[in-house]
């Protein structure tokens, strides 16, 4: 026996209109959980973006001292040149530094006025063999001091800064986005055993006359569902306002170099609003269904 | 209609509430069941609509074995059986009409057979006059007659009915019994149990007497004791 749609509509919202402020409060929570949750999801996938291009790629980078004499400049370069454990490498001379320098700092050319590219420190960007971060470690610390030699910079050593922090991070999102769905999950519980309850001589007299069991639970079930879908459609927003807000400003070209990737692509950012919206569903359907087994079938 | 073979019925903690009771109902009898308060009436009202399941014996419905249906059959058996409870049990926040589509609305039946039948039904209770009115502004007698209106709109074959007349007065109370009786003469099963002994004995009709869970009487055209 079918349940008609309008009947089914019309019971669940009654349900959520009478316990308004429940529905509030779980709309909030499942909201707030889920938006933890695509944000561990974003904060992710902008990190790995981050990174991604240092990966396989350039692991340290020598910074010559612009004063370095051209002596100093060819020992190092032989010394790259023949090491065995680097594989390929690519030399940023003064210009090309400055013109970098331009891109990067192009909101603030205040700062590119007084630079020249004279001031500018060259660079080896280097690729070694095995990216293995110690082996990067000994072989980027085989530069470190040699004359004409200003700085090496083990861009695996910012990575991994980076990741942990975003590790760290990332497991308080997840961490507080569980707990949150936890309560999420109970809230809709309770919600949907206080309607049960609110409604226990409707659930008497349609058990008299005869009215099937699913007739009798999916108007409930349905109002954890909605309350779960409005808690996703809250996330959505949410996360859509930490891509724009937060990860889009972090890859705005006046801030660090390395974050320059550090953001969402668009099937990322859609891939995590469809498993925000897949968790809802799951989270609404435990705590509905735990609540129709428990206390209305009883 | 209604037929039990050594029934009994076994509460928590011993306390036996039928037993090994045998008994028929015809199509269309009209049967009352007396006794004290805990004599067991209204166990044995609640397992004919498998509210209770029975320790031993069977229970046949309309010639089917209750006790075997799967428990997503259980509505459908009692779509053919009506309830009337002796607090009436109304829904407050819906009007005369809207109790009474209730029943019809929850079976899913369709809105035009709906509107057909909850207002022939309310005719033959006599509320057509007040079908939009709330429960609040009904009398105990009238607030029963919706109920026995939301129990018999789907034409059930069977009706069961605990202390219908419990909370009302004696004049109120003949007023329910015609039309109960008017329900039985369209060929339903009625079965009621009941403390009014003036009813019964007016009425003279079946009576079943329980003592503390035992058949003691059956009597056809019986009164109260």
């Amino acid at each position: 026996m079918a349940i008609s749609p309008v009947y089914a509509l019309r019971e669940t919202g009654q349900n959520l209109w009478r316990n308004f402020l429940l529905s509030l409060a779980t709309i909030i929570t499942i909201g707030v959980s889920l938006w933890l949750f695509g944000g561990f999801f974003l904060f992710n996938y902008a990190v790995d973006n981050a990174t991604q291009r240092w990966e396989g790629g350039i692991e340290f980078v020598v910074w010559m001292n612009p004063e370095a004499t051209a002596e100093q400049n060819a020992n190092i370069l032989d010394a790259i040149n023949t090491s065995p454990e680097i594989r390929d490498f690519t030399f940023v001379d003064q210009d090309e530094a400055y013109e970098e320098f331009k891109d990067i700092f192009a909101d603030t050319p205040e700062l590119v006025e007084v630079v020249t590219p004279e001031v500018m420190p060259p660079s080896y960007r280097v690729v070694p063999v095995d990216p293995d971060a110690d082996v990067v470690e000994e072989l980027a610390n085989q530069f470190q001091g040699r004359p004409g030699v200003k700085t090496v910079v083990s861009a695996n050593d910012t990575i991994r800064d980076i990741q942990d922090l975003a590790d760290d991070v990332g497991r308080v999102f997840l961490f507080g986005s569980i707990i949150l769905l936890a309560a999420a999950t109970l809230l809709i519980l309770t919600n949907i055993v206080s309607a049960i309850r609110n409604r226990g001589r409707e659930i008497e007299i349609m058990k008299v006359v005869g009215a099937t069991n699913w007739f009798i639970r999916i108007p409930f079930m349905l109002e954890g569902i909605v309350q779960a879908l409005i808690g996703a459609v809250l996330a959505w927003g949410g996360l859509f306002l930490i891509d724009r807000q937060v990860i889009q400003q972090f890859s705005q070209p006046d801030s660090l170099e390395l974050m320059a990737g550090f953001r969402v692509e668009s099937n990322e950012f859609i891939f995590t609003s469809g498993m925000v919206l897949g968790i809802a569903i799951l989270v609404s359907v435990i705590g509905s269904s735990i609540a129709v087994t428990r206390y209305l079938d009883a | 209609m209604i037929k039990l073979e050594n029934v009994t019925k076994v509460y928590k903690g011993d306390h036996v509430a039928l037993r090994d009771a045998t008994l028929d109902i015809g199509k269309g009898e009209f049967v009352f069941l007396v006794g004290a308060s805990g004599s067991g009436k209204s166990t044995f009202i609640r397992l004919l609509n498998r509210e209770e399941v029975p320790e031993h014996g069977t229970i046949y419905v309309a010639g089917k074995d209750i006790g075997t249906l799967g428990s997503w059959k259980v509505p459908y058996l009692r779509r053919n059986i009506g309830y009337i409870f002796q607090d009436f049990k109304l829904l407050p926040n819906k009007t005369v009409a809207e109790n009474v589509a209730f029943a019809l609305e929850v079976i899913g039946k369709p809105r035009h057979v709906i509107k057909k039948q909850v207002p022939a039904i309310l005719e033959l209770v006599g509320l057509a006059q007040k079908m939009n009115n709330f429960p609040s502004e009904l009398s105990g007698g009238e607030q029963q007659r919706v109920s026995i209106a939301r129990a018999f709109v789907n034409r059930p074959l069977i009706l069961l009915a605990d202390e219908p007349t419990g909370n009302l007065d004696p004049q109120t109370s003949v007023g329910i019994m015609r039309l109960l009786d008017r329900i039985n003469r369209t060929g339903t099963t009625v079965v009621m149990a009941t403390h009014d002994r003036g009813i019964v004995d007016t009425m003279r009709r079946r009576v079943i007497e329980l003592d503390r869970g035992l058949i003691v009487r059956d009597q056809a055209r019986g009164v109260y004791e």
